[in-house]
């Protein structure tokens, strides 16, 4: 069937450039410092950001043009794919070590992370197969476990990195799926209960680990030990204020605070553009959140609902748990803040799937209109 | 049941919905955080970032009442360097080496060190104006320049336990140094400069110069001249007995100012890692507690005259011992003295006669009295590390302890309680707080900041009853058993004490605290004076406060008065010949005369004085003692010769 498609849904793109370039300058300015140390370069890190932005706006580019219907005819080779470089990067000797996980495939300093691709490719093959689940959705053995035991077996591999935080987002992302694509509330609750279950399990195996997770409630109990980010971060928040110390003021840049162009860049943010800077960065956010939704909402076709809000969905997780981890909200989980975190992978990931969202979004208009 | 496309989309809504909640929830979070966590979280993060060089203000200085230096701090510039920020550290080195004069090896090993700070300098850090000078022209980042202070001490271990001691950040540990170590610390300055977390120096960050503030000067009541009696009979009488422990204090009780404290063993404050921490840490004279022993009786007297239970002309057999619940308290005096009145029980320190006043008075009144004196409680004086003393709880008190209180055993005192309790009674009946702080000065004006005047704690006794003890306890030198701190013209009034040590409840044998305790002149008492000898080992007399204390106080008191300028006076009782005294004699003039003169004059004045010449020279230009003086028949006169005859 031909379609027409409309015109770009420019509010997502505004707003997805604007993410991108507050990125690129604020990774600037808060690895100025450790790149100079480390590279004896300033730049080191903005020059190669600026490198994924312009791979990454290519691959959007591309995929808005294309029509979403024939990812799907290669879902099960995507899935396939990214489960095999989910084994692959766990070989020692074809992974690269890197922060303590074992997470890299690639040369020298340039890497790219199979976990971030997988979530990509988990999303459009959940979208798939639930796209003609509609009649089993509400089964339990038919309807909600198979596409869960697959997430499963994706976390299993990336926990065998390890990293908690993609694990996070892919179990975060899923049970975003599974609730759009209509499974019972009951089941989902009963996912939550026996999560809880086996963390009970878990921290009564090891109790010291309820102290490492509770550590962020009270990081000055372990000032040095497992509070020292958090407490970091939030003297950066805390010094920005309301209005900040300016682009390119930060103190808590100069070493204080690790890995300030990409776990932790938002703390910077806080620190040089203050409430204010946080809060539009937050409100862009939500207003990519929105349109993602928005285009779910009055997507074609089933497949290409779910694919937005699966997509949607993980920006607005690793939205949740970064900005949630910088605040010392939530317990210590590495991810990144989409678009604005340094790091090839993610940011080519996002603004891959932004083209996507745009696809979707060119051909909702003919069933609105 | 079928998933309905508009099941789907209200779940969509609802995802959306929360989603963006939850955002709205860190934003939330964020204002918390930004708003009101900010102020707090932008100190901590101020103190994470900064990095102090501290500047030290001078230390006060401590004076004499008449202004004499007792400690002041020496200054000069100390040469700090902050490795981190140091970035070419060799050329630094050979820098900064050639003008300290260090090797430049020592230097560079300095200035590798993984510390915030280091102190470059030849042996004790300090260096001279001109070093520093150079130093800040060659204006090497992270090199700067700072004063270090020392404390020094010219008078040695002259009044060591009231001065007390500084740390090696000349922060004040014992004595008047911690007493008052605020107001001589003055306030600390600082460079204050922003690091990175590796401790470089944070670019484009100034640095907050915050200058130090000097302390102020602290004016103590001590006068050195009379300190300096003081310790000389003390170091006399260590050297003649050699005991455990001394200590001697030196009031005057008209305002409770402090004018002499010593102790032995003392040390040296300039140098007080060498002693003994016993020498440092404690001020006897206000922290050492023993049975006071007679000297104590002036409390009970005192407390028998003001409630009218005893009448000095009153007469009182003393057998030998006092009858108390069926014990038989023995006179120190084998045989007791007999008949005799109250105000030979006095001049005695008869104990069954204190006994028999304690009696009177009973429990009440006298630990009422006893309290009232200031015993039991910290007198409040400004020095730290006071004792309390131990008194009996009123309904422990039986009879026998009664009896034994009453002539000083069985209560625990410290020697500045008895001073006081004695100075109540030379101050009129009212009982002073003791102080040996006078002012607080300031450092470069030496203006007047702060005066600390005398303070009344209460009256204790009438006026008339405090002159009637004092004409008592002047008979007791005169007549009775403080006989040896008589001086001649000046009337010394006072009362000896011998006290035995209690050790694990029983009294040791041999091991006595003899003491004195005495003012003068007795009619308007300008000072009083205490010492106290713990354990003395005297050759040729029996361990007695009369005659090993009470000499030494008069002599105390002797030359104190005559440095004040006291004038002498006949008024006072004469003293009573005894068998073995000799006629005093009065010594004539000499001064003037040539040495034949002076010798004639020496035969004919009816005494046998001899002569003792000194120098060279035709005439006699200065005597000692002086013309008018009297002293025991048999005496050396020195004469010192001079070529020039002295006019007048």
């Amino acid at each position: 069937m031909q379609r027409t498609w409309t015109k770009l849904d420019w509010v997502m793109v505004a707003v997805t450039l604007a993410l991108l370039g507050i990125g690129l300058v604020m990774v600037h300015s808060a690895s100025s410092v450790i790149s100079a140390q480390k590279f004896h370069d300033a730049y080191f890190y903005a020059k190669r950001q600026l490198l994924w932005a312009g791979l990454g706006l290519c691959f959007m580019f591309l995929l808005s043009n294309h029509d979403y219907h024939q990812l799907r005819r290669f879902a099960p080779h995507i899935a396939i794919a990214s489960f095999v470089f989910l084994a692959v990067v766990l070989i020692p000797g074809i992974g690269q070590i890197r922060g303590g996980s074992r997470a890299w495939l690639g040369i020298g300093t340039f890497g790219i992370q199979p976990s971030e691709f997988a979530k990509l490719g988990l999303i459009i093959f959940l979208a798939h197969h639930l796209a003609d689940a509609r009649d089993r959705m509400q089964s339990l053995w038919r309807g909600f476990l198979p596409p869960l035991l697959l997430a499963f077996t994706a976390v299993g591999l990336i926990m065998l990195e390890p990293d908690l935080g993609q694990s996070v987002v892919i179990m975060g992302t899923t049970v975003i799926l599974l609730f759009a694509a209509g499974a019972r509330v009951a089941h989902l609750a009963g996912l939550v209960g026996v999560g809880l279950i086996g963390f009970a399990g878990l921290v009564a195996a090891a109790p010291y680990r309820v102290n490492r997770i509770l550590a962020f409630l009270d990081p000055w109990q372990d000032p040095l030990g497992n509070g020292y980010q958090v407490i970091q971060s939030l003297y950066a928040l805390g010094s920005g204020g309301l209005v900040g110390l300016g682009l390119g003021n930060s103190h808590q840049k100069f070493l204080y605070l690790p890995e300030p162009q990409t776990d932790f860049v938002f703390a910077i943010l806080g620190e040089e553009l203050g409430f204010i800077g946080c809060a539009a960065v937050l409100a862009l956010f939500a207003v990519l959140v929105w349109r993602g939704f928005r285009t779910a909402m009055f997507a074609p076709d089933d497949f290409g609902a779910l694919l937005a809000a699966g997509i949607t969905g993980m920006i607005a997780v690793q939205v949740l748990i970064n900005v949630g981890v910088v605040t010392g909200s939530i317990p210590a989980t590495g991810i990144t803040l989409p678009f604005i975190s340094f790091g090839g992978s993610s940011l080519t990931l996002m603004l891959t799937g932004v083209g996507i969202l745009l696809n979707i979004s060119r051909q909702t208009a003919y069933r609105v209109a | 049941m079928r998933v309905t496309r508009g099941m789907m989309r209200r779940r969509f809504f609802i995802l959306m919905l929360s989603l963006v909640t939850a955002i709205g929830a860190l934003v939330g979070r964020l204002a918390y955080i930004q708003a009101i966590q900010s102020p707090w979280l932008q100190q901590k993060a101020y103190d994470l970032w900064r990095r102090d060089i501290p500047l030290e203000g001078k230390r006060g200085d401590i004076l004499d009442r008449n202004g004499k230096v007792l400690t002041y701090t020496a200054t000069a510039p100390t040469v700090i360097a902050v490795p981190r920020q140091v970035k070419d550290k060799d050329a630094a080195a050979r820098k900064l080496a050639s003008i300290l004069g260090m090797p430049e090896q020592k230097v560079r090993d300095l200035l590798g060190r993984r510390q915030l700070l280091v102190y470059l300098a030849p042996g004790d850090r300090r260096i001279t104006e001109q070093q520093a000078d150079q130093i800040r022209a060659l204006a090497i980042p992270g090199v700067y320049i700072s004063e270090k202070g020392k404390r020094v001490y010219p008078f040695g271990t002259l009044a060591a336990q009231v001065l007390g001691i500084t740390g090696a950040d000349n922060q004040g540990i014992t004595g008047i140094e911690k007493e008052y170590d605020s107001v001589l610390q003055g306030r600390r300055g600082s460079i204050t400069l922003f690091a990175q977390a590796n401790g470089e120096r944070m670019p484009d960050t100034g640095e907050q110069y915050v200058p130090p503030t000097d302390g102020q000067d602290v004016q103590l009541t001590i006068d050195v001249g009379i300190q300096q009696f003081v310790e000389r009979e003390m170091e006399q009488a260590v050297a003649e007995y050699q005991p455990d422990r001394a200590t001697a204090i030196v009031e005057d009780p008209k305002t409770g100012e402090i004018l002499a404290m010593a102790n032995y063993p003392s040390f040296d404050p300039n140098h007080w890692q060498d002693f003994p921490p016993n020498t440092y840490n404690q001020n006897l004279a206000i922290w050492q507690t023993f049975e006071p022993g007679s000297t104590f009786k002036v409390v009970t007297l005192s407390a028998a005259l003001q409630e009218g239970k005893v009448n000095l002309n009153d007469r009182f057999y003393d057998p030998g011992y006092y009858e108390v619940a069926g014990h038989r308290i023995r006179c120190w005096k084998a045989g007791g003295h007999g008949s005799e009145s109250f105000l030979n029980v006095v001049e005695n320190s008869c104990n069954p006669g204190f006994i028999a006043l304690g009696e009177r008075l009973g429990k009440e009144t006298l630990f009422s009295y006893i309290r009232r004196f200031g015993f039991g409680s910290k007198t409040g004086i400004d020095l730290p590390g006071e004792g309390n003393g131990i008194l009996f709880k009123l309904n422990q008190v039986g009879p026998l302890e009664l009896a034994t209180t009453a002539f000083g055993q069985g209560v625990s005192v410290t020697p500045i309680q008895q001073v006081m309790a004695v100075g109540a009674v030379a101050n009129g009946g009212l009982l002073m707080q003791p102080h040996v702080v006078k002012a607080i000065l300031d450092h470069d004006s030496g203006e007047v900041v702060k005066t600390i005047g005398p303070t009344v704690v209460r009256r204790v006794i009438s006026e008339q009853t405090a002159s009637q003890v004092r004409q008592a306890l002047e008979s007791v030198v005169a007549n009775g058993s403080g006989t040896n701190a008589y001086v001649e013209g000046y009337r010394v009034a006072g009362k000896t004490g011998t006290a035995q040590v209690a050790k694990n409840g029983h009294y040791e044998a041999g091991h006595y605290i003899v003491s004195f305790i005495g003012m003068a002149p007795a009619d308007d008492p300008r000072l009083v004076a205490y010492i106290a000898i713990d354990n003395p080992h005297p050759k040729d007399r029996p361990v007695f406060g009369g005659q090993i204390a009470a000499p030494i106080v008069g002599r105390i008191l002797a030359d104190s008065l005559a440095y004040l300028g006291v004038p002498k006076s006949d008024d006072g009782l004469a003293k009573k010949p005894k068998w073995n005294d000799t006629p005093m004699v009065e010594v004539p003039n000499f001064v003037g005369m040539t040495m034949d003169q002076a010798r004639r004059a020496a035969l004919t004045s009816g005494a046998q004085l001899r002569t003792e010449v000194h120098g060279s020279g035709n005439y006699v230009i200065w005597q000692s003692p002086q013309a008018g003086q009297k002293v025991p028949d048999g005496s050396t006169i020195r004469l010192y010769l001079g070529d020039v005859k002295p006019s007048g």
